[in-house]
């Protein structure tokens, strides 16, 4: 009885203190910034109003459709390409870093490194980087989405190929089959719908993130999204908007669709 | 045959796993393993096919020593010893003919085989086996759809797609039902008579060894301790086989 009394004792002090850390966490901001949550809300509310009265798409901007879809076009050409081609690289990276794997300790060492400084590294960085060595053009975008992709997709698919169960891959070694039929017939069959699956987590992804690249790289739909928005054109830019939520909306269903039927 | 002397394996924790291990096994005949838990009966079968390296005696099959073997010449012989496990071991997604065929990847070329580039006489025995195991209506079906004796009798079919002479099968029957149970050690016996092979099951099971085995081994704290058929397993052999490893050693 005494157990069952320090027992909740104790939960109550828990939920006292979870209470007084949430009321903390809204104090203080509003305390040390000066930030106002009900001014923020009411800001942000404001800001959507702004939006839909000078960015509501006019006839005027319906005549920037054309170059809209087909610079829409060319970004989703560029962010599947480099997303698929990161993703060949990356399942040999992961090869020789998963555990399951991997045949040499020290390779799959470097890879896990390799994979987590990639990660690290701010696709701002890399915009610029790539920006300074290749000025504005395509490659430029494709480059940065691609170094993007490598190091979330190698860490994906490290962890995916760790999932096969060591006994299983035991069990074509002991049919004499070699290190790469081993791959080919067994671990990849084995891993193949959930690496599918990243993958086309990851395209559903970088189409998005396409648009904020090609803004620092000049090009594809964010380039014209930053022509349209510095020349003042806001129903273009706002066409633009929601030419781009309508293709990952799309894609996001799609994706999901194929995912579910992979996962049978 | 089957020709094992002075096997000795140690861990590198140095805990002994075998202790100069000597038998030898006739083709068409099941011989079962048993003996207390941890007595090395894990650790004899991996041996038998390498995936543990014992550091001294002599694994003769046929007329090739094997403890020694280097890699590549290894791989050669393993294609002769196929290998059952509790888990099946299987690729899920893949149908059960797609697992019976990877029984033949060490034979094929390296790129066929990565591909999966099977000749119509392999998918001809892998569908033949399957029959045999009387999964013939399953080829299709994806093996992480079947029931456990299922799977486990595609592990046998996929075993025996190597053309082995040797089959280990370490607690092949552990996660079975009765019913199960029953299939895949008859299935298994009678696969060793019909193609003269050399069938090895550690069990823990002293019944099913008596019904199905002809050769027992009795191990005990890494010896063999009984070598012998089934009518010489008095209780006093049985009592002695699962001895506190003291009482053996002084036994
Ligand atoms: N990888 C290992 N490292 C160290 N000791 C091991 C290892 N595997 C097994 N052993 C030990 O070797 C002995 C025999 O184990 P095992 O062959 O698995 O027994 P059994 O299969 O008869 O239950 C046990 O004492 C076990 O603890
Ligand atoms: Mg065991």
């Amino acid at each position: 009885m005494a157990e069952l009394t320090q027992f909740f004792n104790r939960q109550r002090w828990q939920r006292a203190a979870t209470l007084m850390m949430l009321a903390l966490l809204l104090v203080l901001p509003q305390w040390l910034l000066h930030v106002d949550f009900a001014d923020a809300l009411f800001g942000i509310g404001a800001g959507w109003q702004w939006l839909g009265k000078n960015f509501m798409p006019n006839q005027a901007a319906l005549g920037d459709l054309g170059e809209i879809l087909h610079q829409l076009g060319r970004t989703i050409v560029i962010a599947v390409a480099a997303t698929s081609i990161a993703g060949v690289v990356a399942l040999l990276l992961a090869l020789a870093g998963a555990k399951t794997t991997s045949r040499l300790p020290l390779v799959q060492m470097g890879v896990r490194l390799f994979a987590s400084c990639m990660r690290n590294i701010p696709f701002v960085a890399w915009a610029l980087v790539l920006l300074f060595s290749f000025k504005q053009n395509d490659f430029t975008g494709f480059l940065a989405l691609f170094l993007m992709t490598i190091g979330y997709l190698t860490r994906a698919f490290v962890e995916t190929l760790e999932e096969v169960p060591r006994g299983v891959i035991e069990a074509l070694e002991v049919t004499g089959a070699r290190y790469w039929q081993i791959i080919g017939q067994g671990v990849l069959p084995a891993v193949s719908a959930p690496l599918m699956s990243w993958l086309l987590y990851m395209i559903e992804n970088n189409i998005r993130d396409a648009t904020l690249v090609g803004m620092l790289t000049g090009t594809g739909i964010g380039f014209i999204f930053d022509l349209y928005f510095k020349s003042f054109r806001y129903p273009s830019a706002g066409l633009v908007v929601l030419a781009i939520i309508a293709v990952t909306i799309a894609i996001e269903l799609t994706s999901t669709k194929l995912r579910q039927v992979l996962a049978q | 045959m089957l020709t094992v002397s002075h096997l000795t394996k140690t861990y590198p924790n140095g805990k002994r796993g075998l202790i100069d291990v000597g038998f030898s096994i006739a083709p068409g005949s099941v011989t079962a393993i048993i003996g207390p838990s941890g007595a090395g009966k894990t650790t004899l079968l991996r041996s038998l096919n390498r995936l543990l390296t014992p550091e001294a005696g002599e694994i003769q099959l046929g007329n090739q020593e094997m403890r020694q073997l280097p890699p590549r010449a290894l791989r050669l012989v393993r294609r002769q010893i196929g290998m059952i496990f509790q888990d099946y071991n299987l690729i899920e997604p893949l149908s059960a003919l797609e697992n019976v065929l990877h029984g033949c990847l060490g034979r094929k070329s390296l790129a066929a085989g990565m591909l999966g580039l099977y000749t119509k006489e392999e998918k001809k025995q892998a569908l033949t086996l399957l029959e045999e195991v009387g999964l013939g209506d399953y080829a299709l079906q994806k093996a992480g759809s079947l029931s456990g004796g299922q799977k486990q009798r595609v592990g046998i079919a996929r075993a025996m797609m190597q053309a082995p002479q040797v089959i280990l099968c370490d607690e092949p029957i552990a996660s079975l039902d009765p019913a199960s149970t029953h299939t895949v050690m008859t299935l298994l016996k009678d696969l060793a008579i019909q193609h003269d092979l050399m069938v090895i099951i550690n069990l823990h099971q002293v019944d099913l060894a008596r019904e199905f085995a002809d050769h027992i081994l009795g191990v005990n704290a890494g010896r063999i301790v009984f070598d012998d058929g089934p009518a010489a397993l008095s209780d006093e052999a049985l009592a002695h086989i699962y001895a506190a490893p003291e009482e053996a050693a002084y036994g």
